[in-house]
This record gives C-alpha cells, structure tokens and sequence, in this order.
C-alpha cells in the first residue's frame, strides 16, 4: 500500500500539469491528485517535468540599473558568466531571473470581466503581489552589495537567433537585436525599449497577461514547477 | 470458466507484482549511486556556501519572508513545502547549519552511519529547496528523489565505511540488534529492491512527461528544437551552434530525443532494447552536461540511469566478490541467531550464499 500511495504521489502531479489548461488543470486530475497533494509537495516529488518544453524558448535576464550616491549610473545583468562561477551558481541565477519572469503579473486594474468576479479579482492582485514580493526581495538584495543607491530592475528578454539569422546574417548569439525590455505594464510584454528591434520572438512569447480570470490563481501555483525545471 | 480465467489472471498479476517489488537483490548498483549523490549533494552544497547570504537569509535574493509568502498562502493556497529555514536569520546560525548539512552530506556519500546520515541528507535537503524557491531546476529534483530512494535501501552496506566498520566490530555486530542494523551487510534485500525499482519506476515517469510535454511543441515535430537550444546564449558552454549547418543531422536528433524520451518506459525493460536506452540517456545527458552547461544536472541523470544497472555485473565488473566477503563475517543473514534485523530489512527468506552463486545476471538487467 505504500508504494501504491508512493507512485501515486509521483504520478498525480505531472498528470494535473500536463492537463493545464486556460480554465486550469482537468477536474479530474485535480481530484486524482487531492489526497497525495500535501505528501508530494512536502517530498518535492510536484514537478512536471516539462524539460525544455513544449518548446526551447528565450531566456529571461534581469537587467538592473543602479545610480550610486555620487550619480554614478552602472547596470548590471543577471546571469552574468563573469561574476558567477562556478557554472551551477550562474544557473542558480539564471533561474532566479526565469523566475521572476515566471511570476510576472501586470499592474493597474483588471479587465472589467474579471473585476466583476471577486474570485478572480483576488486572484489578480494576489498575482500582482507575489511579482511585487519578489521583485522587491531582489532588489532588496542588491541594495545590500549597493548601500544609498537607486535601483531599479526590469526583464530583459532574449531570444536565440533563428537558423536564416544565424546562417545568412551571421548574426552572433548575444546580438542586440535578439534582447527586448519586458516593460512592467499591462501591454508590457509587446515588443518595445531601447534594446529591442522589430525581431519577432521564435516561438513567439506570450503578448498579453492571462485571458482566463479563473485560471489565473491556479496557474500561479504552478509557476514554481515552469522555474525550477531544467529548461 | 471465464471466472476462474480471471482469478488465474488475478493470480498471475499479484505473483508479478510481487516479483518486482519484492525479489531481493544486491545494494552494488545502489551503493555507487550513493556515493555519486552523496558527492552531488555536497557539491550543490559547496557552491551554495561560496556565496551563501544570496541564497539563505533575510537579505537573499529570495529573502525568508518572501520565500515563506510564496509557500505559506500570501499569494496562493498554502502548500505543505514548509522549511524551518525561513525562520533563520541569523548569519553564524546559517552557516552552521549549512555546514552540518554538507558533513551529513559527506557521510552520506562516503557511507558512514548511512542508516541515519542517509534519512539526515534527505531532510536537509528537503529543507533547502524548500528555502531556496526560485533558484531551483532539473538537478535538484532528481538528486533529492534519488536521496529519497537511496535511504531506503542499505546503500551504505558495501563501497562504504560502514563496510569496514562492520568488519572491524564484528562481535558487536552480531551480539546487538541496533549495531546490526545501523551496519548492515550486503546481502540481497527486499529494500534493495523496492529502492532500484522506485527509482526505476520514477525515471520512467520523469521521461515519459517530459517526452508527451515535448510532443506538445511545434519545434519538437518540426526538427528545429535542438538548433534553439544549442542556440540559447545563456544555457550554452561549448559552442554546438556549427550544428546549424547540418539539418539533416539536428533535426534528426531531435525527433530521436522526442522518441526515446516518450518510448523509455517501454523500451528500457527489455534486455535487447535496454542496453541501446542507455546508451542513448547518456549521450543526451552527455550532450545537456557538455553544451548546455549543466554538468550537474546531465551528471545526476546518468547517475539516475544507473538503477538499470545489474548490480551482479557491476560487482563482476569491479572483479570483487562484495557477497562472499561479507557474509565471511558471519553470514547474518543465514544465522537463526543473527542479531541483525533481518526481518526489517528481509520482509521474504533471503537467499543463501549457495543460491547466490548462480550465474550472474544478463548485463544491465533491472
């Protein structure tokens, strides 16, 4: 009985994020997994192991931008092969920064069909709040290595070049024309910013903040699995 | 008639069943997992210490409150991934914890009081990717499910101090019942078995998802996946990008990688086609470890990949006959008197050493 209660913790959760849908998970993959949930979470068995899927796509970088005490302005990117070495601390900051992709949420006020709906309004600024939380907690950190500094950080995405860039243009992997600022608003994620040209994303990244009101607080709860699988 | 068909059927099921989950088997293939775990643990640990403040602590990138926020119900409904590591502020309280979780990592890998250091890796690991939301991917899933299945079998009874130890205090051995157990010997075993087939089992779930999830792309079907991610500035560490000018070949590797992944829980339990599933887990973990500058996580998969390894061959392998000489020190197992705790580890008769000299297992069988 406890290898059947095992496997069907290892089982349950990659069978509800594979059902993931805009409305969320399938009924019946959430209730398939309700009695093993606490036990899978709390074993680290609740990923989906979606490895580079459903397709490779752009990273995601923060990109801060600090003003110190004598107006000296320095930016910063993060993951930086520079700065961090070994190659596993680079990848433990190259998901920090996928993550705080993976959590962003757009600002403001929802779309009026999902105002009316108190639990999707929830939902909507508890999503807001947790992209603040971490945001905040980053910055926070680089206010320590930068006392009385201004800082501010933004996404940055980038895109591998696609083989007719790559082959007939020659275009290098870390082109300028391949990074586009994510801005922080409710259109933030069309292209745009100083970095970015008229280069389309391949696969395209999502243009707009979650259609489904009802999805959204689910969907939430499996940005953790999206940031912590090897991608 | 169509009744007693189903009871032989029902019949033939549980024996199968059985069979697989409980055919006693030796801890060879287990103990060298240990061991790579052990050192992947300590590693992951080590790295972490090199700039420890930016991964634990109230001023990490994910600091506690934040880490706690996400887990504890402030933006979702609560999860049970709780760690008293959030609660941890204090710098010298951090470190020494951390240090005490790289020394049980250490024992753990070298195989010292693996009975209790194993369950202690477990845990502290548990704790720290609890902790450490945010920063986590591929190599810490596998290498806590590994931790997690290692502990259950006696991993430490052979390749370890333990080994030695339990020669060297042989008297104590046999006399104390707690000495016995927390020293095992490398019998055959039950725990052996369920351990290897859990992470057997697991393995082919991990792949098959990560095989449908694939499916679901549109780069995966048309060839163009693995030009995207030998493309990718920030995975990438040697440059695999001349790929680009072969089609043909990177696209013919990508369908492979959707095949083999989708079809490892099918092919990898027969011996003709196992041997060639392997290969190929360790070509593309090879490849991931090499190019996409993951080491770590291409590292723990092969290690993974191990479980389908007969420990007989790795035995015949290393030329030792690990078997006879523990059961040199008195064949526990075999002794009616034997003060080791046969019965927890052994839940079916163990076999004698008679029995074990029967030919060896086909290579790679699990």
């Amino acid at each position: 009985m406890l290898i059947i209660g095992h496997l069907w913790a290892v089982v349950s959760r990659p069978i509800e994020f594979a059902t993931l849908g805009p409305f969320g998970a399938s009924p019946s993959a959430t209730w398939f997994r309700a009695p093993v949930r606490g036990y899978s979470q709390f074993a680290y068995l609740d990923h989906g192991y979606a490895f580079f899927a459903p397709d490779p796509g752009p990273s995601h970088l923060i990109e801060a931008d600090i003003v110190g005490p004598d107006q000296q302005r320095t930016t910063r990117r993060y993951p930086d092969r520079t700065d961090q070495s070994p190659r596993l601390l680079y990848h433990r900051h190259f998901m920090l920064s996928e993550f705080l992709n993976d959590v962003y949420h757009p600002p403001g006020e929802p779309p009026r069909e999902i105002a009316e709906d108190p639990s999707a309004l929830r939902g909507w600024h508890q999503s807001r709040r947790r992209y603040e939380s971490v945001r905040d907690s980053i910055r926070n950190r680089l206010e320590t290595h930068h006392p009385d500094s201004q800082i501010t950080i933004q996404r940055l995405q980038h895109r591998p070049p696609g083989l007719p860039e790559f082959i007939d243009q020659q275009m290098p992997l870390d082109d300028p024309r391949l990074y586009r600022i994510l801005h922080d608003s409710i259109d933030g994620e069309l292209p745009g910013g100083e970095l970015s040209g008229a280069v389309q994303t391949i696969p395209p990244a999502p243009l707009a903040p979650l259609q489904f009101p009802q999805a959204d607080q689910r969907r939430m709860q499996i940005q953790n699995d999206r940031s912590e699988v090897a991608r | 008639m169509i009744a007693q068909a189903i009871r032989n059927w029902g019949g033939e099921v549980v024996d199968a069943w059985d069979r697989f989950w409980f055919t006693p088997r030796r801890p060879h293939t287990l103990a060298l997992m240990r061991i790579a775990t052990g050192m992947m643990l300590l590693y992951s640990q080590a790295v972490l210490a090199l700039r420890l403040s930016d991964f634990l602590g109230d001023s990490a990138w994910i600091n506690n409150s934040t880490a706690a926020a996400l887990h504890g119900g402030a933006f979702s409904p609560p999860d049970a991934a709780r760690s008293y590591l959030w609660h941890l502020s204090s710098p010298a309280a951090i470190w020494a914890h951390h240090l005490l979780t790289m020394a049980v990592s250490a024992c753990f890998a070298l195989g010292l009081l693996t009975r209790l250091t194993g369950p202690l890796a477990w845990f502290f690991q548990l704790m720290l990717v609890h902790r450490m939301t945010g920063t986590l991917f591929g190599l810490d899933q596998i290498v806590t499910m590994l931790a997690m299945y290692l502990m259950l079998a006696p991993s430490g009874s052979i390749f370890s101090i333990d080994s030695v130890l339990r020669r060297r205090y042989r008297s104590a051995v046999q006399s104390n019942r707690f000495v016995a157990w927390l020293l095992p010997d490398a019998a055959p075993s039950v725990a052996a078995n369920v351990a290897t087939r859990l992470v057997q089992v697991h393995l082919c779930v991990v792949y098959l998802f990560g095989g449908l999830w694939k499916a679901r792309g549109t780069t995966w079907w048309d060839g163009t996946a693995l030009w995207f991610a030998a493309a990718n500035y920030e995975y990438q560490s040697l440059n695999l990008t001349w790929l680009g000018r072969f089609p043909v070949v990177f696209s013919a590797l990508t369908h492979l990688t959707v095949f083999w992944e989708v079809f490892y829980c099918a092919l990898v339990w027969p011996k003709l086609t196992r041997p060639v599933v392997l290969a190929i887990a360790v070509a593309v973990h090879g490849g991931i470890a090499l190019f996409l500058g993951m080491v770590t996580f291409g590292t723990i998969m092969i290690v993974a990949n191990m479980a389908f390894i007969s420990p007989d061959w790795i035995a015949e392998l290393l030329g030792i006959n690990c078997w006879r000489r523990s059961a040199d020190l008195g064949s526990d197992s075999e002794r009616s008197d034997a003060p080791l705790a046969a019965a927890a580890v052994h839940s079916r008769p163990v076999p004698t050493a008679g029995s074990l000299r029967q030919p060896v297992q086909t290579h790679f069988q699990g």
